[in-house]
């Protein structure tokens, strides 16, 4: 009976520390923890090795590598002469059958791996054996678009920080999972949700949200790696002036057909009071120019996505890339791309610090976008000036046709061009890796008003059009030029994300379940492998005992309903 | 049963259930004439609740009670519950399980309705298998006399309490495409 009775208490504390919702999705039929001591070679992860993240030799110390996010790993010992050779050193199984976004951190040969409803699981990154495992205690109410995802954590000072879906900030001991501290970010009942993985930078931790899809007031906040209290709060939507300056054309010179006066008239009426609930959440990591001290990001849609007869104005900083200073979370500038969007077109994909010519021939510091409208956008880093635009990546037509309550059609559909998917970069050849998608749509409008945060708020919907094929285009982009270098459609739409690296290759997955390896300057495709589900995550490159290494999360995608899976996969040469 | 498959079993049961069982099954006897004790519901008008989101229950039993979403049935059931009532009996049904017995179309294109799904992204916000999630409803094993009223009162704006986002996809729907739709939907386990 005493027995009984202790095993009722642990299981009890193990649920509460589960959660109701996560258990439908958890893996059953068995224990999946292996514990074991924690390596003796992991060393914390101090600011100055955050500061040569971009450069690292060894470790992949942030999900998009560095402060850049150019996602280049400098090492080429697997290159386009061997990457044939490829074979998998280990498989890792999550405890989470889900929907798998996310870009593990290697530190000292161990590595942090989320999951969907976020799990942590560390691991050797060499045998793939466990150390310890974090489960997230999830609070009763949560509210999320496009699937229960975690895209990773951030690493600093000996601790690890994820952010969850029910709107927390946690941080863990890197060593043991335990938790040292936890914040609430934003109130879930009102649509705030985190998928993001954080930024570590200089004491703080940088994080956005999600929302836009249930009339939040967007931010990014920054919080005390220590005390996890807040420092800043940047809005990405602003109390005054978020009607901006009633643009009528795209950054790319087009007519977005939109009635000024009628939205003038309609701001008179409603005043400008829904700026509470105008969207503009922030999806993915930010960039960070610590020579300026300076945060770049995207914001994504206004609330609702797609009417916005009751949102009038530019609905800034909607649709933008905004720079913030890193101290103080102060404006600096932004670009808005689409002004008063209707069509759910935003901005999504990770900004990324480079540097390219400008129109005279003069190299520039930039900040740089794929847009789902297909476009790689190209920014002088200090001004926000729009230095050029890419050719289009993928097919184009009727922008912008405004969306009627019958449909109409318009190209790209609502997932890009170029979704959350963070491209990567290659300096030497100056090129932009972009994993884009094809999938013809059309776009419905419904009038909508607030429902109170507690339901999802698109003020319409976007279908695909039977009978009009969708597919997936990774493209090489030119960013001196804006011209497309090369392209390698694929069978299915692409989400997930590129890795490049010094052996001139370059890796992204498809929702069938295959990895590739590409030549980065030629396109040819050189390797492939079958993961058994949807390779729908951002591959990583590490070294560990002078051994390459490249890790890729097989867990399919919600989004786009591939098959799901629970694995990460990684490669080596043998 | 010994201790070890007993301890099994409860390691089983999602925590609300050791919360709020008892006062969920207690308040949910009112309401088991037409869902079934158990959310398992033998009459193909009324919907199953068995393993429904806790969150969607919540909602709709506070839509109905503030009006945004009538039914003549069950507006006057939910008018006089608590918050406490509401998410007991949200916690309730979450926590039983569908005993694979729903109503299905027969003579439907389950292929069709399936390829008309997958353009209308249903699983998009309901989740592969059509599990649901949060407050977006789980459909799979649904009835599918309920599954088409819904469809359609959704269409004609019988149903509103979902700030039109049902209404966008179904609107341009033919209605024997919603019930080839509907069909596919029940078909799921």
């Amino acid at each position: 009976m005493t027995s009984f009775k202790l095993g009722l208490m642990a299981g009890t504390a193990a649920l509460a520390v589960l959660g109701s919702s996560a258990l439908a999705q958890e893996v059953t039929g068995g224990n999946t923890d292996t514990t074991q001591a924690m390596s003796s070679n992991l060393r914390a992860v101090s600011q100055a090795r955050l500061d040569g993240a971009d450069t690292e030799k060894t470790d992949w110390l942030q999900v998009n590598g560095g402060y850049s996010q150019k996602r280049y790993f400098p090492s080429s010992q697997i290159n386009s002469s061997n990457v044939h050779q490829l074979k998998t050193s280990f498989i890792f199984q999550t405890a989470v059958l889900e929907s798998m976004e996310t870009a593990p951190l290697v530190v000292d040969g161990v590595m942090y791996i989320t999951t969907s409803y976020n799990h942590i699981h560390a691991i050797d990154a060499v045998s793939g054996k466990e150390f310890w495992h974090y489960k997230h205690a999830m609070g009763p109410v949560t509210v999320y678009c496009c699937g229960p995802n975690n895209r990773g954590v951030a690493a600093l000072d000996g601790k690890v920080f994820m952010a969850t879906l029910d709107a927390k900030l946690v941080a863990l001991d890197a060593k043991t999972g335990g938790k040292i501290w936890e914040t609430q970010i934003a109130d879930p009942e009102l649509g705030y949700s985190e998928t993001m993985a954080p930024v570590a930078v200089d004491g703080k931790i940088l994080i956005g949200t999600n929302g836009g899809e249930y009339g939040i007031r967007g931010f990014v906040k920054a919080y005390d790696a220590n005390s996890g209290k807040l420092a800043w709060t940047f809005h990405t939507i602003p109390e005054r002036g978020h009607e901006g300056v009633w643009a009528t054309h795209d950054s790319t010179g087009r007519d977005m057909h939109r009635n000024i006066a009628a939205e003038k008239k309609m701001l008179s009426k409603r005043g400008g009071d829904f700026y509470q609930t105008l969207g503009g959440g922030v999806w993915m990591s930010p960039a960070v120019d610590q020579d300026t001290d300076t945060v770049f990001f995207v914001v994504g849609n206004p609330s609702p996505d797609l009417y916005g007869d009751i949102r009038p104005g530019d609905n800034l900083y909607t649709n933008s890339m905004v720079a913030i200073d890193l101290n103080t979370g102060s404006y600096k500038w932004h670009h808005q791309y689409i002004a008063h969007d209707v069509w759910d077109l935003d901005a999504v994909s990770p900004v990324i610090l480079t540097e390219a010519k400008d129109k005279s021939g003069k190299m520039r510091k930039v900040a740089i976008h794929g847009g789902k409208t297909g476009h790689v956008y190209v920014h002088d880093r200090a001004t926000g000036e729009l230095v050029r635009f890419s050719d289009a990546m993928v097919p184009q037509d009727d922008m912008w046709v405004l969306p009627t309550a019958e449909g109409t059609r318009m190209l790209p559909g609502a997932n890009g061009g170029v979704e959350w998917s963070p491209m990567a970069v290659n300096e030497d050849l100056g090129l932009a890796y972009a994993a884009n998608l094809h999938q013809p749509m059309t776009y419905h409008v419904e009038a909508a008003e607030y429902p109170g945060g507690d339901k999802l708020w698109l003020g319409g919907a976007f279908k695909v059009i039977p009978g009009e094929a969708s597919w997936g285009r990774l493209s090489a982009v030119d960013i001196n030029s804006g011209k497309i270098a090369w392209e390698a459609d694929t069978d299915q739409p692409l989400m997930g994300g590129v890795l490049a690296t010094a052996g001139n290759l370059v890796f992204t997955g498809e929702g069938n379940g295959s990895f590739n390896a590409y030549d980065a300057t030629t396109g040819a495709k050189l390797w492939s492998f079958q993961a058994g589900a949807g390779v729908n995550a951002p591959a990583v490159s590490y070294m560990v005992n002078g051994k390459q290494y490249i890790a890729v999360a097989a867990g399919g995608n919600n989004q786009l309903n591939f098959k799901r899976g629970n694995n990460v996969i990684v490669f080596e040469l043998p | 049963m010994n201790f070890k498959k007993l301890l099994v079993v409860l390691l089983c049961l999602p925590l609300t259930v050791l919360a709020d069982a008892e006062d969920g099954r207690e308040k949910a006897q009112i309401c088991a004439a037409c869902h079934g004790i158990d959310g398992n519901s033998i009459s193909p008008q009324y919907p199953n609740l068995s393993g429904q989101t806790a969150r969607y229950i919540y909602l709709q039993l506070k839509d109905f009670k503030r009006s945004r979403r009538n039914d003549p049935l069950m507006s006057p059931m939910a008018a006089n519950l608590s918050k406490q009532d509401m998410n007991d009996l949200a916690d309730w049904y979450a926590s039983q399980t569908y005993n694979g017995q729903n109503s299905k179309k027969i003579d439907a294109d389950l292929g069709k309705g399936k390829k008309l799904a997958d353009a209308a992204l249903c699983t998009m916000c309901h989740a592969g298998g059509f599990t649901g999630q949060n407050e977006i409803p789980r459909l799979a094993g649904q009835h599918y006399e309920y599954l088409i009223k819904q469809l359609k009162d959704f269409k004609v704006k019988h149903r509103t309490n979902d700030a039109g986002n049902m209404t966008a996809v179904v609107r341009t729907i033919p209605d024997e495409d919603l019930e080839d739709i509907a069909a596919y939907i029940s078909s799921q386990q």
